[in-house]
């Protein structure tokens, strides 16, 4: 593709990369929280709900400074994951999926609680005394009707990953082709004397994308809804 | 007339949000680069005990303060940490004729964290990439931010940028190359001597020769897009002996 440069084509590609990976594993954890959250009462809800909230309303260098605590190489959890599985999020991309998932994870698990806040519970019961064990009542009843706010949780999770800037900067740093997405390389070059023209393409990329992920978003919102309303 | 106590509070709060920044209008507003932080303020500060003028300091990277300079930013004084970003001001012709100077220099050295590697000779090929063993090394972005591009300018001219080209991790500014190494998350890297003087966690290995890179100069001028008279007297200040020793305690050089 000639459209591209090569530096926009790899800030693209990784953006897509990280984005996609982030918010892929934490869906299974994002679901399961959400779960929890709509169905369970368990001793600190309140306080694990905080967490995972929490970063929605942090700065987002606040965020990326705890990683960087926590899972830095010299940090608790990073010493840890280097020693026993050998595994460095510092200055890899895989850091930037893993700040770019705590930036999306609120937004992933407040879509999926409301979706399932809106279910009628009358049909998990009768799916019950029809003789269904609770693993069966979950996967055929509840996870379809929560669908689409999965759906819309993910999109929205992944636009907001999309955007990550202020968590990975701290966190990754800017490396080009590792840790370099999108508004980072905006960033880098904003800071150059004369670098508006390619900051300026860059931003329309940005835009395009985050729009598109917004308007997926409230496409399948609306078809929630309809859906939520047919029963 | 009922107003609630409710309302009347929003009000007075909404009154006083709205005339907080008219009652700062009187300031001398400076902007200048992060990196004089500490020893910009005591001179401020000494300043403002003999003038009685009210100084406002925004300190950011350059490049942020210049593009701000130019979209209309009401300063009166912007320090640059490089002459690329005042030369660009200067381009747009923002800056008072005449009132341009060279303000204070710096110097560019390797650090470490406090506890591990011992001192570094840095001369033409030296081992960098094995000093690194497999970490990254710290520093400011090298294509944009000026600590960083005096840096790939000295690793180059040493013959090793190649060798670690592909192992820099890039850090938005010179401070958060700086916490990188404190943090122990990069076994070295590269600031002003300012900097390493002002982090208790690290500790300078090595001295880059002061023929490796450009000469560091903090550029200052009075912008024309300042209401305040008294630029002219503050930069004077500044450049005195008596100011000059703010500057030198926290690493700074002079320059002529």
């Amino acid at each position: 593709m000639a459209f591209f440069t090569d530096i926009e084509r790899e800030a693209i590609w990784l953006s897509l990369k990280v984005s996609t990976v982030g918010v892929g594993v934490s869906l299974p954890f994002g679901v399961l929280l959400a779960v929890a959250f709509a169905r369970r009462d368990f001793p600190g809800k309140r306080l694990v709900e905080g967490m995972v909230y929490l970063p929605l309303v942090l700065p987002p260098v606040v965020t990326g400074y705890a990683l960087l605590l926590l899972l830095g190489r010299q940090g608790v959890i990073g010493a840890w994951l280097y020693e026993a599985f050998g595994i460095t999020l510092v200055f890899r991309w895989t850091g930037a999926a893993v700040a770019s998932a705590v930036m999306g994870f609120p937004l992933l698990v407040r879509a999926v609680r409301l979706s399932l806040d809106a279910i009628d519970r009358r049909l998990e019961r009768a799916a019950r005394t029809l003789g269904a064990g609770g693993a069966r009542v979950f996967f055929t009843i509840t996870l379809p009707l929560a669908l689409p706010g999965i759906l819309a949780g993910t999109i929205l999770s992944f636009g907001r990953s999309l955007g990550e800037f202020g968590a990975t900067i701290t966190f990754v740093s800017n490396i080009p082709g590792e840790t370099r997405t999108l508004p980072l390389a905006i960033f880098a070059y904003t800071q150059v004397p004369g670098g508006d023209a390619a900051a300026m393409r860059l931003v329309a990329i940005s835009v395009c994308l985050s729009l598109a992920a917004l308007v997926g978003s409230e496409w399948l919102n609306r078809r929630a809804a309809r859906r939520i309303d047919g029963f | 007339m009922r107003v609630s106590r409710r309302r009347l509070g929003i009000f007075c709060v909404a009154c006083w949000l709205l005339a907080a920044p008219a009652a700062r209008a009187d300031d001398l507003l400076v902007f200048a680069a992060a990196s004089l932080t500490n020893a910009l303020d005591d001179a401020a500060h000494a300043f403002e005990a003999q003038s009685g003028d009210k100084i406002a300091i925004s300190y950011a990277s350059s490049s942020a303060l210049a593009k701000q300079i130019e979209n209309g930013a009401p300063a009166d004084i912007f320090i640059s940490a490089d002459l690329d970003w005042m030369d660009y001001v200067e381009k747009k012709g923002l800056v008072k004729s005449g009132t341009r100077a060279d303000l204070v220099g710096n110097k560019l050295v390797l650090i470490a964290p406090v506890l591990a590697q011992d001192s570094v000779t840095i001369a033409p090929g030296f081992p960098l990439a094995s000093l690194l063993v497999n970490g990254r090394l710290a520093m400011a972005d090298p294509d944009a931010v000026p600590a960083g591009k005096y840096g790939k300018a000295a690793l180059q001219k040493l013959g090793v940028w190649d060798s670690v080209a592909n192992r820099i991790a890039r850090a938005e500014d010179v401070r958060a190359a700086l916490r990188f190494v404190s943090r122990g998350e990069a076994p070295l890297g590269i600031v002003y001597q300012t900097d390493a003087a002002a982090e208790k966690l690290v500790k300078i290995v090595g001295y880059f020769p002061a023929g490796s890179y450009p000469p560091i100069i903090y550029p200052i001028a009075a912008l024309t897009a300042g209401p305040h008279r008294d630029a002219a007297t503050f930069i004077a200040y500044l450049r005195s002996p008596e100011a000059r020793q703010f500057f030198t305690r926290q690493g700074f050089s002079a320059v002529e």
